[in-house]
């Protein structure tokens, strides 16, 4: 059966109107606060990151060098992570809001950066020092993850 | 700016509110819309085919191997209809409340 407020509008107050949208506002906000972060699975975007940092140890750097496949290994792992997040939390964002574009873009510059500096310190036969950059790449990795996806979480909240 | 349309198929209080729900995301889980809404499954399935029968919802399942009852995720998201449809019956709600700026 057809409620009053189906069978004809006009009768709609402008009171009512108002609750039905208030009601809208109160729904986004009560998902968004029951998505909980997936920690275990940001950290494992940390461990691709810290994997790829790591595959610097492996290599010669100077002018024999070949840079490892690794690139594209790890960009599929963040794509099998990604689609585990979705299936984990049971959202899948529109949006993710501008302060998750520079989290991503952080990712991936300090990654680069931490590679970089890795195969610097591989050149020296510093290979030991290369536990450390990969360290960093973990915590740097996982922590601007977090931030991505707090700010797609946000978006959700705001509609 | 769009422009504003009640419709009665949306207005349905549930309906409204699965349609409020969906409209910022790609897709929702049904489990997690049940649960957002505190319905039933089959207060939820019920007004889904109402939805869906008007092209303003659609559902894909996929499998879970993750679920011991290997049931499958259902994903639900608006259709461009369903998001048309519920952005003009927003617009209509606004005029009527009086906060379209």
């Amino acid at each position: 059966m057809l409620s009053s407020m189906e069978n004809d509008h006009r009768n709609l107050s402008p009171a009512e109107a108002a609750t039905a949208l208030n009601g809208l506002t109160v729904d986004r906000e009560r998902l968004s606060s029951s998505v909980q972060v997936p920690w275990v699975l940001l950290a494992a975007f940390g461990g691709v990151g810290a994997w790829w940092v790591s595959t610097a140890s492996g290599t010669t750097p100077g002018g024999n060098y070949e840079p490892p496949a690794s690139g594209w290994l790890a960009l599929v792992g963040a794509l099998v992570i990604a689609h585990l997040v979705r299936r984990e939390t049971g959202v899948r964002f529109r949006k993710m809001g501008v302060r998750a574009g520079w989290a991503f873009a952080g990712i991936l510059t300090v990654c680069l950066v931490v590679f970089s500096v890795s195969l610097g310190l591989v050149s020296f036969g510093l290979h030991w020092a290369v536990a450390l950059t990969s360290l960093l790449a973990f915590a740097a990795t996982t922590w601007l993850a977090g931030v991505a996806f707090r700010s797609a979480v946000e978006q959700l909240r705001r509609g | 700016m769009g422009e504003a349309s009640f419709d009665e198929t949306i207005h349905a209080p549930v309906r409204l509110r699965i349609c409020g729900l969906l409209r910022p995301v790609e897709q929702l889980d049904f489990a997690v819309l049940r649960d957002a809404l505190d319905v039933s499954d089959a207060t939820l399935s019920k007004h889904l085919k109402t939805l869906a029968a008007s092209g303003y919802v659609s559902s894909t399942k996929v499998a879970s191997a993750g679920r011991d009852d290997a049931r499958r995720i259902t994903w639900l998201s608006l259709t461009n209809a369903g998001r048309s449809a519920f952005d003009a019956h927003v617009l209509a709600l606004q005029q009527i409340a009086g906060t379209l700026a």
